[in-house]
């Protein structure tokens, strides 16, 4: 099931699998990265996090052939892509930081891939959307 | 987000759907994970994070104003070139069955499929509305956590989107956002009132249906009540 998100204003709007995106408008990366911790859900419920349990019997898996995460193994300046015209000013992107500099991908695209995953500057990055 | 766990890398597929949202799922070990808020919820690594950052979400135009070094992955899937504006959002939108069967109590405070920008920060999770946002002139300075928050509809990429500033009040005029301070909001770029570029730096945030956000972050704060 597909919903049609999106606004009633002039439009960039894209249509989603999830119902959430991840956004930041604009102007930088958000600052507030949580670091690989060890915590078991006790330990959580501990901490006075609101998360309720996860019921197994609620989670519906998904074909393993019905979406394909993008393995990012090529990359190119997007000034580059935008005067050969494969893509436009308008073309909605979105952007991640990784090892090696900001790194765009296409809206469009990450709503049929949902994940992107490649390596940058000898570091391993991922996006979900 | 990073995919790394006890430096090993890991590999990432779309899990299925909780929630009615998709989480994903690392091949190595089958564990799930929430892909908003990087959390493991079950399997062998549950309770484990993933270092999670913001996914900036803007057009060509804007991401070479933010960086002109920005790189672009392009796959092998067919995409329309430039902006749909033809596709209008359907704010009644309903959930079909497969969806609704993986639904939690729901926080029925607004409607589930109402759409706005959640905003969350370590202590405080906040949703604005979009209708909020648009009758306060789609940009006002808000606070969160002591500090000040911009929170703003992008005049070009008709998006919500929130970043700290150091200014009281905001109004959008044509395509600019200004601020009281006499900075401006461009492109997606904060400029300061000579046109020099601030650093900026946000909050992790979601564009998201009501329910998605209800649901990741129960008990959330609603702006305006």
């Amino acid at each position: 099931m597909e919903h049609a998100i999106g606004l009633s204003l002039k439009g960039a709007i894209c249509l989603l699998i999830i119902p959430t995106i991840t956004l930041a408008q604009g102007t930088g990366v958000g600052s507030n990265t949580n670091p690989a911790q060890n915590a078991s859900p006790a330990d959580r419920s501990a901490r006075g996090n609101s998360q309720p349990v996860f019921d197994i019997n609620r989670f519906r898996p998904t074909p393993s052939d019905t979406f394909e995460t993008f393995h990012v193994t090529d990359t190119r300046p997007l000034r580059d892509a935008l005067r050969a015209g494969t893509i436009q000013e308008d073309t909605p992107v979105l952007v991640t930081e990784t090892a090696a500099g900001r790194l765009a991908l296409l809206t469009d695209q990450m709503v049929y891939h949902h994940i992107a995953q490649g390596r940058a500057g000898n570091k391993d990055w991922m996006a979900t959307f | 987000m990073i995919p790394t766990i006890d430096g090993k890398p890991h590999r990432f597929i779309v899990g299925g759907l909780y929630d009615g949202v998709f989480v994903a799922q690392d091949i190595e070990t089958k564990t799930l994970w929430n892909h908003v808020t990087g959390e493991a919820l079950h399997g062998p690594l549950a309770g484990r994070h993933l270092p999670v950052s913001n996914l900036l979400q803007m057009n060509v135009k804007q991401a070479l104003a933010m960086d002109p070094e920005v790189r672009v992955a392009i796959s092998t899937r067919p995409f329309v070139s430039g902006a749909r504006r033809s596709q209008l959002a359907n704010p009644n939108a309903d959930l079909n069955d497969r969806f609704m069967s993986t639904m939690g109590p729901e926080d029925t405070r607004r409607p589930r499929m109402e759409l706005g920008l959640g905003v969350w920060t370590g202590t405080t999770h906040r949703f604005y509305p979009l209708e909020r946002i648009r009758q306060r002139g789609e940009a006002f300075v808000d606070e969160i956590d002591g500090r000040k928050l911009l929170v703003y509809i992008d005049p070009e990429a008709a998006t919500p989107a929130a970043l700290f500033v150091n200014a009281g009040g905001a109004k959008a005029v044509g395509k600019e956002i200004r601020l009281d301070t006499g900075d401006v909001v461009r492109s997606g770029v904060l400029m300061d009132p000579r046109g020099r570029r601030r650093n900026v730096d946000s909050p992790q945030q979601l564009f998201t249906r009501w329910y998605g956000f209800a649901l990741t972050f129960p008990g959330c704060d609603v702006f305006g009540g």
